[in-house]
């Protein structure tokens, strides 16, 4: 649900570690050679392939990744897919692991944040002729396919989209005397709309947020500067830069969150929150706005429900635009996938109309914009607003990802805590330029 | 076998002293034994039967040393080379000598985890230690009851921290949590008080888990220990007319020494490589703050991918729990042979 979230006598010796350094080595070698299917014809390439193909997905995701492989083993004699999921946290470091042992999976559902890890190494099967060769190519994702590519090469290709929007109460709205079909497009609103609607009493709150959660904030935070065109980071990989100390939407967003805080507008157990139960106050009908996942949307089944719980694009801090957080999965092929042919029959399986449509019965976004349809829109409301944002979504794209964002003790996090929590904003912006831009210099890119 | 009673009786004897296993000794030897007990054996054979001695040895731990061989000391050494090198956690790498460990003196993340394990250490192991000794004074008569009330205290410690870190952030957490809510029927804490966002808190909340956790397992060792003092002791203790408490000081603390040290290094070790309830419970937050070694060598690894950093950071925590374990077997033991 949170996609952006995501943790080794004398002479003798030396020759021994020697040895086993060469054969690690010789390891990593092999799984790094691009296999011989990438030489394979287009043509033939993912065409009645047989076999099995070993998928990798992550937990975090594990409802379309069950559901395509369910369905696809049941239509499909020859090829068998056999799926793994990936424990949270764990994604990487065991597709790392696979990889320096030279036994890799034949296609992994890649968190999309960590694919510029990967590919920057040489550990992804080259799919830019393949990728190339879709009719459909325009309409996949386009944040998405840009943390797939490496040197105007693809790596890997859209998966499955976990995007961020802004939920909000219709009921609330209209007890505190807002328009409920008026949702928020700007933070000053959003705190307007939240003071009106914690003034309710009964345990309401106008505004909530996952506060122990750092992939959370990332996640529902960084696509209202992206609206106003800003990004924090900036600057090809190795000479990159941080945007944090000049950058007025971000105060503002900050100073946004801390007028609510401080003036008791969110629930005192958001600062605990640590994306395990995010968004349950929302559900239970206490919040006014929240900014969230629209993976929520699978809670919200009855008539009376969807008549209650709506959701917007988040809005750029200053108004004027909308954004969403690029989130979810890439698909790749690991470089020397033994199946890999059956491996792209499955992806191009899965990427067809049909079984894209499913996704959001599964609380994802399809990944192609040509998914929306007015009767996919008719009987996907929810979906259709975070569709129709995807277009407009973007991501950081860094290497150093995880330590700059996710990482508890992350200059983004360590800002914000100071920011919000503890009410020092400048010196939380100056230690958020110090932190990120260090950060960025240590990852070697 | 039968040439294994061919040594002399004070070879024998000496050799028994030493360790060896005395069960598989025939106690009433073979022939040719008994015919040696009479008087001194050729030199020539006892040295054959010696060396006989060393192989059975050697194969008898030969599985054990395999063992510890391919699964500790060829993954140490392998851990040495990574440490030395510049190991991504995916690509190619290169050897860069002792760069990881010059960089870890100036590493303030790695710096301040050593601080705080060091801390967090100092914090528990007394009060784990103590409340283990009193309990097990409580439970080791076979009283009715003591059982049960052995189990009970025991259970934290089969169930896992895992389970029990889990099981306090829902319990710790503001407005919801029961602590908070038991706590403020006393005037302790609030309602609304979030431990785990706040590092005394957090370290707190943590460390009472941890002794509770931890209590049982020193009260086991330790009441085994006092089980294992002869009876006799202190009967005649009381009959001198010796106070409880002076039987306790003069007879148990002093037989229960080669225990406590067990349970102290046990319980020293186990807060130097804490992981699992830091993790779970403040992932190291507030910042770093609650960041132990072995975390910050996890998110070296695994987060920030530098997995020849995290092993240089491994090989100095080795060192460091070596020297530490090293010093309480010097000050515990030392003088108890």
């Amino acid at each position: 649900m949170i996609s952006p979230l995501a943790g080794r006598s004398g002479k003798r010796r030396p020759r021994l570690l020697a040895v086993l350094g060469a054969a690690a080595l010789l390891a990593a070698a092999c799984g790094g050679s691009s296999g011989s299917s990438s030489s394979q014809s287009t043509k033939d390439f993912g065409v009645n392939a047989t076999g099995t193909v070993h998928f990798w997905a992550r937990q975090a995701t594990d409802g379309p990744a069950k559901a395509l492989v369910a369905a696809f083993n049941a239509t499909h004699k020859n090829l068998k897919v056999v799926l793994h999921l990936t424990p949270p946290n764990d994604d990487t470091s065991q597709l790392a692991t696979a990889i320096r042992a030279g036994s890799v999976p034949d296609v992994v559902g890649l968190n999309d944040i960590d694919v510029p890890t990967f590919s920057h190494e040489n550990a992804l099967m080259n799919l830019t002729k393949y990728i190339d060769a879709l009719p459909y190519k325009s309409s996949l994702s386009p944040g998405h396919l840009k943390l797939a590519t490496f040197n105007g090469q693809d790596y890997g290709l859209p998966y499955l989209a976990d995007l961020s929007v802004l939920w909000y109460n219709k009921k609330l709205f209209k007890e505190a005397g807002l328009n409920p079909d008026d949702p928020p497009t700007s933070y000053a609103q959003i705190v307007a709309d939240a003071k009106k609607i914690t003034a309710l009493g009964h345990g309401i709150y106008g505004f909530s947020f996952a506060g122990d959660c750092q992939g959370c904030l990332g996640f529902t935070m960084l696509p209202s500067l992206w609206a106003g065109g800003q990004h924090l980071i900036n600057g090809p990989l190795g000479t990159q830069t941080a945007n944090v100390a000049n950058d007025a939407p971000l105060k503002t967003m900050l100073a946004a969150y801390r007028t609510m805080w401080a003036g008791h507008m969110t629930p005192v157990a958001d600062q605990t929150q640590n994306g395990l139960t995010w968004g349950a106050d929302f559900e239970a009908g206490k919040v006014g706005i929240l900014p969230g996942d629209y993976g929520f949307a699978a809670k919200f089944t009855t008539k009376a429900q969807q008549a209650e719980y709506a959701d917007a694009p988040l809005p750029a801090v200053n108004g004027g635009g909308y954004s969403t957080f690029d989130g979810g999965d890439d698909f790749v092929i690991p470089a020397g996938a033994p199946n890999a042919s059956g491996a792209w029959e499955f992806i191009k399986w899965a990427l067809e109309p049909q079984q894209q449509a499913k996704y959001p019965s599964e609380g994802m976004t399809p990944i192609r914009s040509d998914v929306l349809t007015p009767s996919f829109a008719a009987t996907n409301p929810y979906d259709a607003i975070a569709l129709r944002a995807l277009a407009k979504g973007s991501v950081e794209y860094t290497l150093a990802y995880d330590a700059v964002f996710n990482e508890p003790g992350s200059p983004w996090f360590k800002m914000f805590e100071d920011a919000v929590y503890n009410g020092n904003m400048t010196a939380a912006l100056q230690e958020g330029q110090s932190g990120i831009s260090s950060t960025l210099a240590s990852v070697k890119g | 076998m039968s040439g294994q009673v061919s040594a002399p009786p004070s070879e024998r004897t000496s050799r028994l002293r030493g360790g060896l296993t005395q069960s598989w000794l025939p106690r009433g030897g073979s022939a040719a034994g008994r015919s040696a007990a009479g008087g001194p054996a050729p030199r020539r054979r006892s040295t054959a039967a010696s060396r006989r001695t060393t192989r059975t040895g050697l194969l008898l731990i030969a599985p054990a040393l395999l063992f510890v061989t391919a699964f500790a000391l060829i993954p140490l050494g392998f851990g040495v080379y990574i440490s030395l090198t510049n190991w991504p956690l995916v690509g190619p790498y290169h050897f860069i000598g002792l760069a990881n460990y010059t960089a870890l003196v100036h590493n303030s993340v790695f710096l301040q985890s050593i601080l705080f394990t060091l801390k967090y250490t100092a914090i528990v192991t007394v009060p784990i230690l103590v409340i283990g000794y009193a309990l097990a004074v409580f439970v080791r008569a076979n009283r009715p009851g003591s059982t049960v009330f052995r189990t009970m205290i025991f259970v934290p410690y089969i169930v896992g921290l895992v389970a029990e870190s889990f099981m306090a952030v829902v319990e710790l957490q503001p407005d919801s949590g029961t602590v908070n809510f038991v706590l403020a029927k006393f005037g302790i804490a609030k309602v609304s008080t979030a431990w785990l966002v706040h590092t005394g808190l957090a370290l707190t909340a943590i460390s009472v888990l941890v002794i509770w956790f931890a209590s049982g397992l020193t009260m086991m060792l330790l009441m085994a220990g006092m089980q294992g003092i002869p009876v006799e002791l202190y009967e005649s203790a009381r009959v001198d007319g010796a106070s409880w408490w002076g039987a306790e000081r003069r007879i148990t603390i002093p037989l229960l020494r080669r225990s406590i040290a067990l349970s102290l290094i046990i319980s020293v070790v186990g807060s130097f490589l804490a992981f699992n309830q830091f993790f779970i419970m403040t992932d190291g937050g507030p910042g770093t703050s609650t960041e132990s070694v072995v975390m910050a060598i996890y998110q070296t690894a695994f987060a920030d991918f530098n997995v020849g950093l995290a092993s240089a950071m491994s090989i100095v925590l080795i060192v460091v729990v070596g020297l530490i374990t090293f010093v309480q077997f010097r000050y515990l033991q030392g003088d108890a042979d």
